[in-house]
Parts: structure tokens; C-alpha cells; sequence
């Protein structure tokens, strides 16, 4: 290539404006064209599944053309947007992880919702509540409606048939309590010549993933983790975080069920389908990977409950980003409310595994059926009635990295939980300062 | 004494590549294993084996407009860098001027910023030019290099001004300098850049995937990672494993062309 010189350069810089001036001319006729932005959250053919749905709302619906734009792994579309919306070329849309959207609230870079609601004839509150109640939080903010929520997982319990059945365990009854888990995992873990040839549990302690199963653990032992409605406290210095690691430090350092070390989701499944790990941790997004490849009989299950049942949600909301014309904005409108119409968020639920966040998808006869014939896929919507918020606070990557930190060098035996917990919340409370100097402690004069 | 020196070198250097050979290895044995093996970590493994995942992840992309724009991208940095280099570094090297030493601290100072830190300004000015999301707004930041001003300036310097004073004396212009004497003598030193502005722009991730948004302007890393990379769930590790040595093979393919080129420059350049 080394036709690219410096004159094609120049001219490429010439003829690009003109281009575009003559585009606006022809823009009266031509539909509005708007790009959504997506992650893949589940590997695999996801991709080309959301290009595929995108045709067909392109085919269907002549003023607007979007084109899927695949923007990486949920921080790298957090990056790209931000990037996008600073340099002035939002996107129409964005899939985004439930989790960032109060972060654009705070920032301001994000419309809310309810105008264009109001204008389609309905209330936001109405609108909202089409939706299962536990996603509200992460979606409402300050009272406004910020995300509309499009594929959402909780975490949970994946077991292996056979090994339940060979440590003597009854695999119809999966254990629902911490002390049943640890009873299970020990009799699980399989110990040969010094070496492990079958953990009793496994799950993934990556960034993102470490500090979404720490809250579930903690949400479990009775504890809030956060402040689900003010973005600058979290509760990690506290009783029900002191357990939550206690019992991870337990598993892994003293009763050695849990290997070692930071795992990822790819070691986790790997593990999993290999027989090497009896039980995993994951999310229910990834029930149509685990059903596809496993070839072992296994069940799933709640997350194991210590005080209550409870599990943090996940995955993502589609949002508005600011700085886009009002044409634009309604033409992100027509493709939003078609994505998470009752059709194709359940279509998009029996394609990943992940649940379909409207309502009114179960009620559709292909749904019912889907859930009959997949009972994995039937537990994991059960377990939403014990939902609770997703960690969401100011700055929240750095917050949330402040305490997963702590849990990795437990992992690793590198420190005890109580001082794990002091100095998550020491980081944390000195990253969250800055936005509770503005808010909760701001100058009264 | 001599042979047993010799004996531990070799030694020493099967050992690091050995270790540098492992990962294509198993690679490329991972990726001739259909469906997902348990004993996917193995080396040696029994199989079955066949071609499922080429097809699988050939049918996951479109491969061949990411290589054609990586090439694009790939050439087109290196082609406009290679000019640029030559002239700043020569200017550098042979030229005095005032505040010399400071610009070319300045220069330096470069190499300390980290990327992501100049991902929005960047943008900023990508869109001002129209050049946001298109191939040229990719290689546009990257016209420029430190490193390679650094590199040609240590390399011209090495260069014995004989050669141009021999020149001169037959009435060389400035440009005849370069272009006919000095930049056949820094061989060595294009050939080295050039590997690793390649190799680098090849394999790049973040900065693509910020600066383009259409398919049609898409690379081969961020199109790799539509089908390999998953945050919620596992991998196929065997689909993983073709796709990424379809994107690999390029690159290594010409790294075994240019390892002979690289030596010979070396060999023929007159400089040791």
C-alpha cells in the first residue's frame, strides 16, 4: 500500500468534506441513519445473530437505517462511547452494562427517557413497570428513566450430575445453604497423590466478574454492599462483607475446594465440561454456552443463601446518549422499543440464555414452550424474585476494582478478610470523595 | 572449553524457543480440534482433527476486507513513517540548528505518554478533519513516530560522514545525500523500524476499535473479537484458536521472509 502519500492525504481531506456537504443535501429523502453500539457479553455467534436481527429491523422500517456497531468487551464500549460522546460523534444508541449508566447520569452524558415516552402518549412510571421490578434501580435514576433494559442474567450455581451422585450427594437436592455449599464442595473435591483432580467449586474472579459475585455472596449474608440509591457510599468495611469473604477465604485456603489463584470464565467453563470442577459460579447469560458444550449431565441452582437469597443483577440497558438531533433520538426511539419489544427480547433470550426483561415475553406461547423444554433456563428466571441492584456508584470501575483487589489477594492468601475489607473501603471511600464532596457533604455556606 | 560454551548457548537458546514455539504450537493444534475437547490444553492429543474451525470462524467475519484494511492501514502507516522518519531523524543527526537538543527531548517525551491517554483529544481532531471513522483516521496519529525519529537518528549518526563528504565533492544536493547515499547505509535501521511498526499496528486493538465504527472500515483485531471474546461466558477455545491464527499468519509468514532480509541488510550495508 503505498499509494497512500502525502497527496492523497491531502486530497482525501478535501474531498471528504465535500462529500459530506452533498449528503446533507440529499438528507431530506434518505432515512435517518443512526449506529447502535453492542458488546458481545457471550462468545460465540452472537455477533452475527444481533447483525441479523438489525437486518431485519432495517428491512422493516423504511425512515431509519442502523447500522450494529461491535464495540468489544462491556468496559471497551463504556470507553468507545465516552470517547464517541466527547469527540461529538455519538452514537443513537448503546447497549451498555447496567451497571455505567448512573455514571452518565452523573456525567451528564445521557438523556432520560421520559420525554419521548410522554410524547408516545404513556408514562415513564407505566413504562417502567413493563419490566421486572428488580432491573428499576439500575435503570431509574433520580427518579427518571435513564436505561431500558435488554438482556439481564443473575448469578448461578452450575453442578455436575455425576459427580453429586459419586461423592454420595442427592443431585435433586442441590445445596441452598453456606454450610450445605461447603459440606457439598468438601465432599465434591476429589484428591489424588497430593494433586486435585476434581474441585468442589469454581467461579470467576477476573475484574467485573470478581466484584459481581463478591456482591451476590455479600447480598446472601444479609448485606446491601452499596447504596442503592446514592452513588457515593459502599458498605464494604461491614459485618455481611466480612463473612462473604470469610467463606471465600475458608473455601479456598482451609478446606482447599476452590482452587488457588484467579480464575477466568473460560478456566471456570473449561473446568466445568471437563469434570475438574463439580460446581461453578456463573452467570444465567451464559446457559446456552454451558448447554451447547457440556456434554455431562448437569443441573443448575440458586445461588446458595447464608442469611436470605439474593443475587445482584447483570448484563445491560440500551441508552440515549447526549448531543444527538431530535431526528436521530427518534429514530434510536423506533429501534429501541422494537429490541425490547415482548418478540425479539424473547427471541434474544432463547438465542444467549440471558432472561428477557420484559414481562410480557413469558406470556408468548414459543417462551412458554422454551421454558419447558429447558428447566435450566426455568430456574434461572425463578431466581429473579430474590434480585436485588447492581453495584452502580460514582467512578464505578475503580470502586468496584477497590474491593475485587481485596478478594484476588485473598485468593491468592496474600491477606485476611478483615483486612481485606478495611482497606477496600479505605480506597473506595478516597475514590468516592470527590462526588460526595459535591453531594452528600456540600459547603451549606 | 570453546565446545562446551558452545554446547550451553545452544542449549540456552533451544530452551527460549521452546518456549517461545509452545504457545503457536498449541495454537495450531487447538485449532484443527472440532467442537469443545476437554483435554483442550493438550500438545499431543489423540484427536479427531479437521478443519471445522477455520470454516467456523471464516463464516464469523468477513476475513477478507479485515486483512485487505489492516494491510491498507498496516502500509499506509508504514509508508508515510518511513519519509517522515528518514527526514527528522536526519535533521537531527547532521543538521544544527538552535534549541536542537530541546526539541529533541521534547520528541522524546513522547514516548512517555501512554496511548489511551490521547484517545478523546485524538478523536476530537479526527472529527474536526471528517477523517472519524475511516482507514486515514486510524493511520493519521500515527504519521509521525518517536521512536523511529530516535532510531534513524542513531542509525544515520553511526553512518562515517566520509561517505558524504566523498559525495558532496561530487556535487551532491541534500536530497541526492539522503536518498542515494545515507538511506541505502541506514537499511539496517528502515528494516528494523519497519518490523516494528508492523508488528505493533498489526496487532493493535484499542485505537481501532475507537476510531472506526462501519464494518466496511473494520481490522482484523477488533473483528477477531466479535466471535472471541466473551466477558459472561467460556470460549470455544478451538474457533479462538483458528481465528487468531488466521490473523497471526501474515504477520509470521513475513517475519520468516524478512529474518533473511534482516541479516542480509546487515551483511550488505558495509557497516558492522
Amino acid at each position: 500500500m503505498n499509494s497512500i502519500t502525502r497527496r492523497t492525504a491531502l486530497g482525501a481531506a478535501i474531498a471528504v468534506p465535500a462529500a459530506a456537504a452533498l449528503a446533507r443535501a440529499a438528507q431530506a429523502a434518505a432515512p435517518t441513519e443512526i449506529e447502535l453500539f453492542f458488546p458481545v457479553p457471550v462468545q460465540g455467534m452472537l455477533a452475527n445473530k444481533m447483525k441479523e436481527l438489525i437486518d431485519r429491523f432495517n428491512s422493516g422500517h423504511e425512515g431509519v437505517k442502523v447500522t450494529a456497531v461491535y464495540t468489544g468487551s462491556y468496559d471497551d464500549t463504556n470507553l468507545k462511547t465516552r470517547a464517541a460522546i466527547k469527540a461529538g460523534k455519538p452514537p443513537g444508541a448503546v447497549i451498555m452494562s447496567a451497571n455505567f449508566v448512573r455514571e452518565y447520569v452523573i456525567n451528564d452524558e445521557v438523556e432520560p427517557f421520559d420525554p419521548i415516552i410522554e410524547k408516545a402518549g404513556g408514562t415513564a412510571a407505566a413504562y417502567i413497570d413493563a419490566f421486572w421490578p428488580a432491573l428499576k434501580p439500575n435503570a431509574v435514576i433520580d427518579g427518571k428513566v435513564f436505561g431500558i433494559p435488554f438482556q439481564n442474567s443473575t448469578p448461578l450455581l452450575y453442578y455436575n450430575v455425576e459427580a453429586f451422585t459419586e461423592a454420595g450427594l442427592n443431585p435433586d437436592r442441590p445445596p441452598a445453604s453456606w454450610s450445605e455449599w461447603i459440606t457439598a464442595a468438601k465432599a465434591l473435591t476429589k484428591v489424588s497423590g497430593g494433586q486435585t483432580e476434581r474441585w468442589g467449586l469454581m467461579f470467576p474472579a477476573t475484574y467485573d466478574y470478581c466484584g459481581w459475585i463478591t456482591s451476590g455472596l455479600v447480598m446472601a449474608n444479609g448485606g446491601q454492599y452499596f447504596n442503592h440509591d446514592y452513588g457515593g457510599e459502599v458498605f464494604y468495611d461491614a459485618p455481611s462483607t466480612l463473612g462473604a469473604l470469610t467463606l471465600v477465604d475458608k473455601m479456598v485456603n482451609q478446606f482447599k475446594v476452590i482452587p488457588p489463584g484467579v480464575s477466568d470464565a473460560n478456566a471456570c467453563t473449561s473446568a466445568f465440561f471437563a469434570g475438574r470442577t463439580a460446581m461453578m459460579v456463573l452467570s444465567t447469560g451464559s446457559l446456552s454456552f454451558v448447554r451447547d458444550n457440556m456434554k455431562l449431565a448437569y443441573k443448575v441452582a440458586f445461588l446458595p443463601r447464608s442469611v436470605r437469597n439474593a443475587v445482584p443483577i447483570g448484563g445491560a440497558s440500551l441508552i440515549l446518549p447526549k448531543g444527538n438531533t431530535p431526528e436521530r433520538q427518534a429514530a434510536a426511539w423506533t429501534l429501541i422499543t422494537w429490541l425490547t419489544s415482548p418478540e425479539i427480547a424473547g427471541e434474544w433470550s432463547r438465542f444467549t440464555g440471558y432472561f428477557a426483561p420484559r414481562k410480557a415475553a413469558y406470556d408468548l406461547p414459543e417462551m412458554k414452550k422454551y421454558l419447558d423444554d429447558h428447566p435450566d433456563a426455568k430456574v434461572a428466571l425463578d431466581q429473579l424474585r430474590y434480585a436485588v441492584p447492581w453495584f452502580d456508584t460514582y467512578n464505578t470501575v475503580a470502586v468496584r476494582k477497590a474491593m475485587e483487589d481485596q478478594v484476588q489477594a485473598i485468593l491468592s492468601a496474600k491477606v485476611t478478610p478483615a483486612e481485606a475489607i478495611a482497606t477496600a473501603q479505605k480506597r473506595a471511600d478516597g475514590l468516592l470523595r470527590p462526588y460526595v464532596e459535591q453531594t452528600a457533604l456540600k459547603s451549606l455556606g | 572449553m570453546k565446545a562446551e560454551w558452545r554446547l550451553v548457548r545452544l542449549l540456552g537458546v533451544s530452551a527460549a524457543a521452546l518456549l517461545w514455539v509452545v504457545p503457536f504450537a498449541w495454537m495450531a493444534v487447538a485449532s484443527l480440534r472440532p467442537g469443545v475437547p476437554t483435554d483442550i490444553a493438550s500438545l499431543t492429543p489423540a484427536g479427531p482433527f479437521g478443519l471445522d474451525n477455520f470454516a467456523m470462524a471464516w463464516k464469523s467475519g468477513d476475513f477478507p476486507l479485515w486483512y485487505l484494511n489492516t494491510l491498507a492501514m498496516c502500509g499506509g502507516i508504514l509508508a508515510v513513517q518511513l519519509v517522515t522518519i528518514s527526514m527528522a531523524g536526519y535533521a537531527f543527526a547532521r543538521l544544527r540548528f538552535r534549541g536542537q537538543e530541546l526539541l529533541f527531548a521534547a520528541f522524546l517525551l513522547q514516548l512517555l505518554l501512554i496511548p489511551p491517554l490521547l484517545i478523546v483529544p485524538n478523536l476530537a481532531i479526527l472529527v474536526s478533519l471528517h477523517l472519524y471513522d475511516s482507514l486515514l483516521g486510524i493511520m493519521a496519529p500515527y504519521f509521525a513516530s518517536a521512536f523511529g525519529v530516535f532510531l534513524m537518528r542513531q542509525t544515520f549518526r553511526a553512518i562515517p560522514r566520509d561517505y558524504e563528504e566523498a559525495a558532496m565533492l561530487e556535487g551532491a544536493s541534500v536530497a541526492v545525500l539522503i536518498r542515494h547515499v545515507l538511506l541505502p547505509l541506514a537499511r539496517p535501521g528502515l528494516v528494523a523500524f519497519a518490523i516494528v511498526s508492523l508488528t505493533a499496528h498489526w496487532n493493535e486493538f484499542l485505537w481501532p476499535l475507537m476510531a472506526v465504527s462501519s464494518p466496511r472500515n473494520q481490522v482484523l483485531t477488533v473483528g477477531l473479537a466479535t466471535f472471541a471474546s466473551g466477558a459472561e461466558a467460556g470460549s470455544a477455545w478451538g474457533i479462538v484458536a483458528a481465528g487468531t491464527f488466521m490473523v497471526a499468519a501474515p504477520l509470521l509468514l513475513m517475519f520468516l521472509l524478512f529474518q533473511r532480509r534482516f541479516v542480509s541488510s546487515f551483511v550488505f550495508s558495509g557497516i558492522k
